[in-house]
């Protein structure tokens, strides 16, 4: 599989197919994201199931934007190739959706993941639109932390949210770490909705304000329950969020760039524009 | 078009996470955790994921700085450097090598504190060498070391999460080691039972079994009555006390005393709790014990630290996965920069100065006459500043103008010095009254290694270019020793550093750049050692573990009618000791811009004051003007307030009074009044 993603990267390096590819590299003992530009470097490109599937697409802390965001803002002619799996193909067509990046400067080399990478990740579609590496596997169809959440009364789920709730530590971990939020003025921030300087952040509000915005946009890659120190069990009310989302609007974000998002559209139902 | 992610180490506190510096053509543009550490694992918290943020400060210092006539004027390196070698030599000639002081940095790499403590002693010839672990952890490192043999953290952060009892006293932990405080919730809803010791509620009591809330200052009283329980009980390991330790019987004859009704009436803590919680600890197999600067910064540190290792002891909990005694360092290398001899009194790796055998090793290596005599303490220094009898220090990397006790004290004595040399990368509180500044490189900008809280040696790696001319630390300090006639500090790169302290330090004689990708753990003393995850497996380090026989003894000052309420100090989560770069972190600022004093309900109402008023806290030392945080998270008669923030310093009021042995202040208790500010009627 890696020497297949090699291969096809350096034949992209070599055609002018694309300037750079962003991927996983292991250098010095550790493996990072990277963007190759040179074929010789290909010999460090890796596929690692060990590192967050998302990567590649994280953002930049500074700039509150998606690094390919910062690549094709600062080099406007650059074609830009990324090795994405399902979850980052996903977070890249809810991006160009919103303007965030430009799918047509944008080279996806897809690798589909194993079905082992797809249960441990929770995932009902571990596949890209298209495959050039690997082969589509079945996802995980039915969510186990989520039917055993579902089968509480409310006034267990809702304890249940108190106790993971008051956990937390306020370390913006899951925002900073989702590939779908790009907001420069981020809400979670303002003393408006929940009271700055306090541990635990107030409940539910805090959390509330990132699960509402990222409610048609999250691609369930589970990339903000990896990133909580605390272990609060954010993929599964992600989960419920995207299944009511589809329930309501029959939109299921990430699969089809052409879908407009439900919460995107005016209430004239003409599609927003800059 | 160039993008990379860089792995290092976060440079706030001692957890040691690891992070991805994200660089876009030579500019750090973010933070990344990384899945792969051992302690992240992906997880970072809110300073962490915010580390790339002081680094381009606009007030960087990037020019090497010389005071005339009160103001700071830029100067050329070579300019500065000369001043200051000149200065160096002029008081070695004029007084002695005694009359300067140096202050190394548990925020610079192993590296640059092996070199700076090598400069002090071979190129100035002076002991006079130390740094901020004086104020947090040197009653560990001389308590642990009496009573065990070693004064580091005897267990590692990870094991946490498989203990079956954990014992958390003095360690606001979730605020201060986030990360270590995420294996203690780990353990925790695996079933482990949780004590919390600390007079403040904390975000860890709110998930204790036990929160024990004891009078600041009488740790050794309660941890005494822990001691009778477990006795009274027979709850004691008799095999692990008979084969493993000496100086029982006279221990359990001292506690026999601290009945749990005469522990009630020195701590307030209720006797019925006080047993149950003794019981818990002393009947779990695996239990471990986490503390911080609740128990080591007090008069009676030493004894408090001990006091954690005698119960440790006590029962069994010492040399086994997932148990032990526990210091966290606050800062990233402070245990690095103690490891590597940036101490007073021994050279790297606890080797005494005073021992014939070690100073003639260290002579060899370093083609140089040592001088015998241990040196000043961070606190000494100051003193002898006042007193007149030190002209020069140089310090790296360091804030006492914020971060000791009694700052009114440390003005005047750093003022007094004839000449105060101040390397930083920020102009800090210090760095304005020293009469030559030097820029140098922060954490993302050099190369080097980081011991962390559990004794993990790993790798810092350079991410981008220094920042206008600054310098990173170790360069500096080589061309000050070369200028100075040295021929001993030709390095090429930090790891020929690394190479020589591991030829001189039996604890670090393994550590090699080449086997730190993944961390390594001293002791580790040969190339082909593994490293050491536990301390004291079969056999204490010392020999025999020691229990020793103590006596509760009150603080050094104690709340009377002048001033009646107790003042404890501490950090926050959002901040970092003196804010040197917390506070030039957008978001940490907009959680928490300002300090404030935290007061109980009951106080507030017997003052009349309301939340958030503007009042004066005065105590023998001075006084400041701080608002109010009415909350009961402190009890009644007790106050609290972050030291970070230099408009309303706590440092201002505490007391400097110090443990005899280890010379560590006693900031977590003196005595305090809040006064009501009288305003003028319109």
């Amino acid at each position: 599989m890696i020497e297949e993603t090699r291969r096809l990267a350096e034949k992209w390096l070599e055609s002018g197919k694309v300037d750079g590819i962003v991927g996983l590299r292991e250098n010095d003992g550790y493996v990072a994201p990277y963007l190759f530009t040179e074929t010789g470097e290909l010999e460090s490109l890796v596929v690692s199931s060990q590192i967050r599937r998302t990567f590649c697409t994280s953002k930049s802390q500074r700039f509150k934007k998606n690094v390919l965001y910062l690549l094709q803002q600062k080099y406007p002619k650059a074609k830009i190739g990324v090795v994405a799996r399902g979850c980052e193909e996903k977070a890249i067509i809810e991006l160009a959706k919103r303007n965030q990046l430009d799918l047509e400067r944008i080279t996806i080399l897809a690798v589909a993941c194993t079905r082992e990478e797809a249960i441990d990740c929770r995932c009902p579609t571990p596949y890209p639109t298209r495959i050039d590496v690997g082969k589509r596997v079945e996802g995980v169809s039915s969510d186990v932390d989520v039917e055993a959440l579902q089968k509480k009364s409310l006034q267990e789920r809702f304890s249940f949210w108190k106790h993971e709730l008051s956990k937390c530590i306020k370390c913006y971990g899951c925002r900073n770490v989702c590939p779908s939020c790009f907001c420069e003025d981020c809400k979670m921030e303002l003393e408006l909705w929940a009271k700055m300087g306090q541990l635990p952040p107030e409940i539910p509000m805090f959390h509330f304000i990132r699960w509402y915005h990222v409610a048609d946009r999250c691609i369930e890659c589970g990339a903000c329950e990896k990133a909580c120190p605390v272990d609060i069990p954010l993929l599964t009310i992600l989960k419920l969020l995207r299944r009511d989302i589809k329930e309501m609007f029959d939109y299921e974000a990430g699969l089809d760039a052409k879908q407009e998002a439900p919460l995107l559209t005016t209430l004239d139902e003409t599609p927003l524009k800059e | 078009m160039k993008y990379e992610n860089v792995l290092t180490i976060c440079p706030y506190c001692g957890a040691g996470c690891g992070l991805y510096l994200q660089v876009l053509d030579g500019e750090l543009v973010g933070v990344l955790p990384c899945e792969s550490h051992v302690v992240s694992q992906g997880k970072l918290c809110v300073k962490g994921w915010n580390a790339h943020e002081f680094v381009y400060d606009k007030e960087r210092l990037t020019k090497p700085l010389i005071k005339h006539n009160g103001t700071f004027e830029e100067v050329s390196w070579d300019k500065a450097l000369d001043i200051i070698v000149r200065k160096f030599k002029e008081y070695v000639e004029k007084y002695s090598p005694d009359s300067i002081g140096v202050l190394s940095s548990a925020k610079c790499t192993n590296e640059e504190n092996y070199l700076m403590m090598k400069f002090a002693r071979a190129v100035l010839g002076t002991n006079n060498v130390d740094h901020c672990a004086r104020l947090c952890h040197s009653s560990s490192v001389v308590g642990l070391g009496a009573s065990f043999g070693s004064g580091a953290m005897t267990n590692s952060i990870g094991e946490l999460e498989n203990c079956d009892c954990i014992l958390v006293t003095g360690s606001n932990t979730t605020e201060q080691h986030p990360l270590v405080a995420r294996y203690i919730m780990r353990a925790k809803e695996k079933g482990a039972k949780l004590i919390v010791v600390d007079p403040r509620a904390i975000p860890l009591s709110r998930f204790a079994d036990f929160h024990l809330r004891q009078r600041p200052g009488t740790d050794v009283a309660w941890i005494n009555g822990f001691m009778n329980v477990i006795i009274n009980e027979s709850l004691e390991d008799k095999a692990f006390i008979q084969e493993r330790t000496e100086g029982y019987e006279e221990m359990a004859e001292t506690v026999g005393k601290y009945t749990p009704e005469y522990v009630e009436s020195i701590t307030g803590i209720p006797k019925e709790n006080l047993i149950d919680a003794a019981r818990t600890y002393a009947r779990s197999d695996r239990a471990a014990l986490v503390y911080s600067m609740g128990i080591t910064q007090h008069t009676t540190g030493v004894d408090c630290v001990r006091s954690c290792a005698n119960l440790a002891m006590l029962t069994g909990n010492v040399g086994k996965p997932s148990t032990g005694v526990n210091p966290l360092r606050g800062q990233v290398n402070v245990q690095g920069a103690c490891d590597v001899g940036a101490l007073p009194n021994v050279y790297s790796g606890y080797q005494s100065v005073a021992d014939e055998k070690i100073r003639a090793k260290f002579e060899e290596a370093w083609k140089t006459k040592l001088p015998p005599k241990p040196g000043l303490t961070v606190v000494d220094m100051i003193n002898a500043a006042y007193d007149g009898k030190m002209k020069m220090m140089y310090i790296m990397g360091e804030n006492p103008m914020l971060s000791d006790p009694d700052i009114g004290h440390v003005k005047e004595g750093l003022n007094n010095l004839e000449s105060l040399v101040v390397q930083d990368i920020f102009l800090t509180e210090t760095a304005q009254l020293a009469d030559i500044v030097l820029p140098a490189a922060s954490y993302a900008e050099k190369s080097g290694t980081f011991t962390s809280t559990d004794r993990m040696v790993q790798m810092v790696r350079k991410a981008i270019e220094p920042v206008g001319e600054s310098r990173p630390d170790w360069q500096i300090i080589c061309s000050l020793a070369k200028r100075m006639g040295s021929n001993e500090f030709e390095y090429s790169s930090p790891a020929d550093v690394m190479d020589e302290i591991a030829s001189l330090t039996p604890i670090y004689g393994g550590m090699a750049y080449d086997r730190l990708g993944n961390g390594l753990q001293w002791p580790c003393p040969s190339k082909d050692h593994a490293g050491t995850p536990y301390l004291h497996k079969d056999k204490f380090s010392r020999g025999k573990g020691s229990f020793a026989a103590l006596e509760f003894k009150e603080p050094a000052e104690l709340p009377d009618e002048d001033y009646p309420l107790n003042l404890t100090t501490g950090r926050i989560m959002f901040h970092f000791h003196t804010g040197t770069m917390t506070r030039r972190t957008e978001i940490l600022n907009r959680e928490v811009p300002m300090g404030y004093v935290e007061i109980n309900p009951v106080d507030a109402e017997k003052l009349g004051v309301a939340d958030e008023e503007q009042v004066l806290v005065q105590s023998r030392r001075g006084e400041i003007s701080i608002k109010t945080l009415i909350t009961k998270r402190v009890p009644e008669g007790v106050i609290f307030i972050p030291f970070h923030f230099v408009e309303c310093a706590a440092n201002v009021l505490t007391n400097p009074a110090v443990d005899p042995v280890a010379k560590i202040p006693e900031f977590k208790t003196c005595a305090a009044r809040i006064k009501r500010v009288e305003r003028k009627k319109l």
